[in-house]
C-alpha cells in the first residue's frame, strides 16, 4: 500500500501498542475505532458474513455505475465508499458470532485486546453470551465500548436508532434549517459524526485510567446523549430563558454579516461563498474590499447592532456584489486580507483543495479493489507520532488467517476447516 | 471515585469556542483547568449571545463550566514570567492564536518545553499551524464551507447550509481532546515525551464528511443538497410537529408501513431493498407522508419502538428538558457547586469507573486569579497586591 502525502508503514501514533478488537459498523462506531487505527492502534474488525456490515451494503446492492469499468472492483460490498471512507487502518476478519466455535474465537481474540468496541441494539451482546461481564471474565481489564442510539438503560434503551433519527430526537433537527423553513437533517447522518468522535475521546479516556490504575471499565454512550451535549448550549438557553432557540439559516447569534452569498456560476453550477464579519474592523476591510464606502458610512450598518437590525437589508446588499464576483478569487482575496471568508466546496472539490493535500489531511489510498482515490485522512496532528494512514480499509476477510494465526497460533488447515463450516471465511455464505 | 485525569494540570489559553469546549471535557473528566482570560474583556465567548436575565453569555456559561478562571495582561511584560510560575506545574497548554502569536508571547513550544518536561501544547486553530492558510482567519462556518459539510446542508434550491451554532467548534474540540488524551498516554509510556498538537477545525470536519467526500471521489459526482425534505432524507410534517421515518433495515420498512396501513407497501418483496425504494420514491413516498401527517409524533414513535422500528420525533428543548428516558438516565445536571443552579446537558459518554463530573459552574471573570498565583504560583499575598495595583492580573472593575 502507497499513499501521496501521508507517511507509510509501521504505525508510529500515540495509540502504538494498543489493539482493539472491534464489532463496529455502520458510520459513528466504525468512525471512532478508525480514529483509535489512525492515532497507531492496532484495529481488527470482526464482521459477519451472514450480516454484512451495513455501510458495505448487502450481497445485492449494485456495483456503483462508475466503478463498472475498474476491472479490479469485483465486489460491490467492498467497493462501497461509505464502508471504505470510516474504515482506514484496521484489519478485517470474519467470525460467525451465532455459532459456539465463533464466540469461543472471539473469547480468544478478546485476551489479546485493549479495547472492545461495538454498536449493536443493546440486548445482542448479552444474547451472544459476550456481555461486558463474560467480556471480563476472559480479560479483566477489558474496555468495552458500547455505542447505541439512547444508551443501555432507560425506557428508550430498546429503541433502536440511526443517525437521521436520532437528529430528530437529539435537538439537533429543531436547530437546524433556514430561518423560514421547517427543522430538517443534515445532508448526511450528522449525529454519527458527533458520536464517533464522542466514542474516540471516551476509549482513549478509559485507557488513561486503565494505564493510570489497571482497571478496565464500560462505556456507555447514547448518541442521542452525545449530540445533546454538542446543542448543550441551546439546551441552556432554555433551561435560563425559556426559549427554544430558532433556527438561524447561516447567520450567527451575535454577528452580522454572516451568512453564504451566491457568486458567478461555473457552467451550470451556481457557486456560494461564505463570509463573515466578527468584528468593526473586518467590517471596514469587507467594504473597502467590497468597493462600498457607502456601506460604511450607511446608518443600518453603523455598529455590529445596527447590522443585526438591518440584516436582511445588509445580506442582500452582499448578494448583490458578490453574485458578480469569481467565488475562488474573491475568498483568496478577502482571506489574505485578513477577513473571514471561503469559497463553499462541493464534495468533489474538497478532495482536490491544495491546503487540505499539503497538510496530509486529504490523501491518496490504494485500495485493491477500488484503485487509487483521494480521502480524509488523519483529522489531527502530532509532532512527534504522526497520526497517518497506513492501511486502506479492509476488504471483506482480507486479514482472516492473519489475524487468526497471528493472535492465536491457528494453522492454514485449521482455518480452512472453520471456514468450510462458515464460522469464518470470505464471500457471500 | 477517580476520574482519569485527575492528577493534571491544564492552562487554558486559548479564546475560542473550539479551545473552551476541549477544555471542558479535559475538566469534565477530571483535569483542573486554569482558563487564562484577557484583563481588560475576558475570554471571548462572554460577549456572545445570548444572554441570560444577568447579562451572562450563556454560551460562555456552558463551555467554561467546570474551570478556574485568572485575568491577566499578556501584553505586560511581566506576564511571561508569571505564567512561567504556573507553566512549571502545568501538563497540557491549550492555545488558539493565530499561528506565530504564542511565539511572540514568549509561549512557544520549545518555551514551554523548557518550563516543563513532557509538556503537551494543543493548538487548535480554523486552518492549522502550517499550510498557506495558516494565518488566514475562520469561524465554525467557514468550516462547514470548506469542509464540504455546508454544500450538503440544506436544499437544492436554496442556499448551501452552515450547522446550527458551534457545531465545528464542538466536533474540533472532541476532536483535540482525544488527541491529548493519546499524547498523555503517549508521554507517560515514553520517557516523559511530550509534543505539540495541530487540530484545524477545517481538518476535523473535512474528516468527519469523509463519507460523502469518498463517495464523490467514486462517482466522480458531487452529492448534491437534496431537492425537498421527504422521509428519506429527514422530518416530514405530522399532526403535531416533524417526524423522521429515515428506514435503513428491510424489517423496519415491513413493519412501519403495516402500521401507517400500507400492506400492499410492506409484503411487496422489492420494497425491501434501500436502493430500490430510493431509485423508486415517487412511487410510495406521497402515500406514506399522507399517512403519517394524521399521527400525533410521539404516538407514532411510541407505537414504532413496540415494533422496534427506527423512528425519529423531531424534540426541541422544552420536550428533552423533561423527557422520561433522559430523566431515568440522569442525563440532566447541576454543578456540584451550585446545586441550586440551572441542569446542564450531562455526559456525553458514561464511563463506568472514571466518570464524567460537572464541579463548577462557570466561573467570573478572573475569579480565581489570586488563589491560584497564591497556591499553584506560589507568589506572596503583597506580590500579586502590588500586581493587581499595576495592572497585570485581577480583572478591570
Amino acid at each position: 500500500m502507497s499513499t501521496d502525502g501521508a507517511a507509510v508503514g509501521a504505525p508510529r501514533g500515540p495509540l502504538a501498542g494498543i489493539r482493539g478488537i472491534v464489532l463496529t459498523q455502520a458510520w459513528a462506531g466504525s468512525y471512532a475505532t478508525q480514529l483509535l487505527g489512525m492515532l497507531g492502534a492496532d484495529i481488527v474488525q470482526l464482521e459477519v458474513r451472514k450480516r454484512l456490515d451495513s455501510w458495505r451494503g448487502s450481497y445485492d446492492t449494485p456495483l456503483i455505475a462508475a466503478l463498472s469499468s475498474v476491472p479490479t472492483a469485483t465486489h460491490a460490498w467492498n467497493c462501497n465508499p461509505l464502508y471504505n471512507s470510516v474504515n482506514l487502518n484496521k484489519r478485517n476478519a470474519t467470525l460467525d458470532l451465532a455459532t459456539p466455535a465463533g464466540v469461543d474465537l472471539f473469547r480468544r481474540l478478546l485476551v489479546h485486546a485493549d479495547v472492545v468496541a461495538e454498536n449493536f441494539s443493546p440486548r445482542v451482546l448479552g444474547n451472544l453470551g459476550i456481555d461486558y461481564e463474560a467480556m471480563r471474565a476472559v480479560k479483566p481489564d477489558v474496555i468495552l465500548c458500547s455505542l447505541t442510539a439512547y444508551g443501555h438503560d432507560g425506557p428508550w434503551a430498546n429503541v433502536p436508532g440511526i443517525g437521521g433519527t436520532i437528529e430528530p430526537t437529539s435537538g439537533q433537527s429543531a436547530l437546524l434549517g433556514y430561518r423560514d423553513g421547517p427543522p430538517i437533517n443534515s445532508g448526511q447522518m450528522y449525529p454519527d459524526a458527533v458520536a464517533g468522535l464522542t466514542g474516540f475521546a471516551a476509549m482513549v479516556t478509559a485507557l488513561r485510567h486503565r494505564q493510570r490504575t489497571g482497571e478496565g471499565q464500560y462505556i456507555d454512550l447514547s448518541m442521542q446523549e452525545a449530540n445533546l451535549a454538542v446543542v448543550g448550549d441551546a439546551a441552556l438557553e432554555y433551561e435560563l430563558t425559556g426559549r427554544q432557540r430558532a433556527r438561524l439559516g447561516n447567520r450567527h447569534l451575535t454577528f452580522a454579516p454572516h451568512g453564504i452569498y451566491p457568486c458567478l456560476a461555473a457552467g451550470r453550477d451556481q457557486r456560494w461563498i461564505a463570509l463573515a464579519a466578527e468584528s468593526e474592523t473586518q467590517w471596514a476591510a469587507l467594504c473597502a474590499a467590497a468597493a462600498h464606502p457607502d456601506w460604511l458610512a450607511d446608518p443600518r450598518f453603523a455598529d455590529n447592532a445596527a447590522r443585526k437590525t438591518n440584516e436582511d437589508a445588509l445580506d442582500a446588499a452582499l448578494a448583490a456584489w458578490t453574485a458578480t464576483e469569481d467565488r475562488d478569487a474573491l475568498a483568496a482575496r478577502l482571506g489574505t486580507a485578513g477577513m473571514i471568508a471561503a469559497p463553499v466546496l462541493d464534495t468533489l472539490e474538497v478532495a482536490s483543495d491544495a491546503h487540505f493535500r499539503a497538510r496530509g489531511v486529504i490523501v491518496y489510498v490504494d485500495h485493491p479493489e477500488v484503485g487509487r482515490r483521494a480521502q480524509p485522512g488523519a483529522p489531527v496532528h502530532f509532532s512527534r507520532t504522526p497520526a497517518a494512514v497506513t492501511r486502506h480499509a479492509p476488504v471483506q476477510g482480507e486479514h482472516n488467517l492473519e489475524v487468526f494465526s497471528e493472535l492465536l497460533g491457528m494453522t492454514p488447515g485449521e482455518y480452512e476447516a472453520l471456514a468450510a463450516e462458515g464460522v469464518t471465511g470470505v464471500g457471500e455464505p | 471515585m477517580t476520574q482519569a485525569l485527575d492528577d493534571l494540570r491544564v492552562l487554558d489559553l486559548s479564546d475560542s469556542a473550539a479551545g473552551a469546549w476541549c477544555t471542558r471535557l479535559l475538566a469534565d473528566f477530571g483535569a483542573d483547568v486554569i482558563t487564562v482570560e484577557p484583563r481588560a474583556n475576558g475570554h471571548a465567548l462572554r460577549a456572545l449571545a445570548p444572554f441570560d436575565d444577568a447579562g451572562r453569555s450563556i454560551p460562555a456559561l456552558y463551555m467554561l463550566a467546570n474551570k478556574r478562571s485568572i485575568a491577566i495582561d499578556l501584553d505586560e511584560p511581566r506576564a511571561g514570567s508569571l505564567l512561567s510560575r504556573l507553566l512549571r506545574r502545568t501538563d497540557v497548554v491549550v492555545e488558539s492564536f493565530t499561528p506565530g502569536r504564542l511565539a511572540e508571547l514568549g509561549l512557544g513550544f520549545d518555551m514551554l518545553a523548557q518550563r516543563r518536561a513532557g509538556m503537551i501544547l494543543c493548538s487548535i486553530t480554523p486552518h492549522g499551524q502550517t499550510g498557506k492558510r495558516a494565518a488566514v482567519p475562520g469561524n465554525d462556518l467557514t468550516a462547514f464551507a470548506r469542509s464540504g459539510w455546508a454544500s450538503i446542508n440544506g436544499r437544492a434550491n436554496r442556499e448551501p447550509l452552515n450547522g446550527s451554532a458551534f457545531q465545528a467548534s464542538y466536533q474540533a474540540g472532541i476532536a483535540a481532546y482525544g488527541a491529548v488524551v493519546a499524547a498523555l498516554l503517549h508521554r507517560d509510556t515514553h520517557d516523559n515525551e511530550g509534543q505539540h498538537i495541530d487540530v484545524a477545525l477545517d481538518d476535523v470536519l473535512a474528516s468527519t464528511c469523509a463519507p460523502a467526500i469518498v463517495r464523490a471521489q467514486y462517482t466522480g459526482e458531487p452529492l448534491a443538497r437534496r431537492e425537498k425534505s421527504d422521509i428519506t432524507a429527514g422530518p416530514v410534517p405530522v399532526a403535531d410537529g416533524h417526524f423522521a421515518l429515515t428506514i435503513s433495515r428491510a424489517h423496519f420498512w415491513r413493519d412501519a408501513m403495516n402500521l401507517l396501513g400500507l400492506e400492499d407497501l410492506a409484503e411487496d418483496e422489492r420494497w425491501a431493498a434501500g436502493w430500490f425504494r430510493q431509485q423508486h420514491q415517487d412511487e410510495y413516498m406521497p402515500r406514506v407522508e399522507e399517512q403519517m401527517a394524521g399521527w400525533k409524533k410521539m404516538e407514532l414513535f411510541d407505537e414504532l419502538a413496540v415494533r422496534r422500528v427506527v423512528a425519529g420525533p423531531v424534540l426541541e428543548m422544552s420536550e428533552l428538558r423533561t423527557n422520561d428516558h433522559l430523566a431515568a438516565r440522569g442525563f440532566w445536571a447541576a454543578a456540584e457547586n451550585a446545586p441550586d443552579g440551572p441542569a446542564y446537558a450531562g455526559a456525553p459518554a458514561r464511563l463506568s469507573a472514571s466518570p464524567w463530573q460537572l464541579a463548577r459552574r462557570m466561573p467570573r471573570h478572573g475569579e480565581h486569579t489570586f488563589s491560584v498565583f497564591r497556591e499553584i504560583g506560589g507568589i506572596t499575598e503583597d506580590h500579586l497586591l502590588g500586581l493587581f495595583e499595576s495592572g497585570v492580573i485581577g480583572t478591570v472593575e
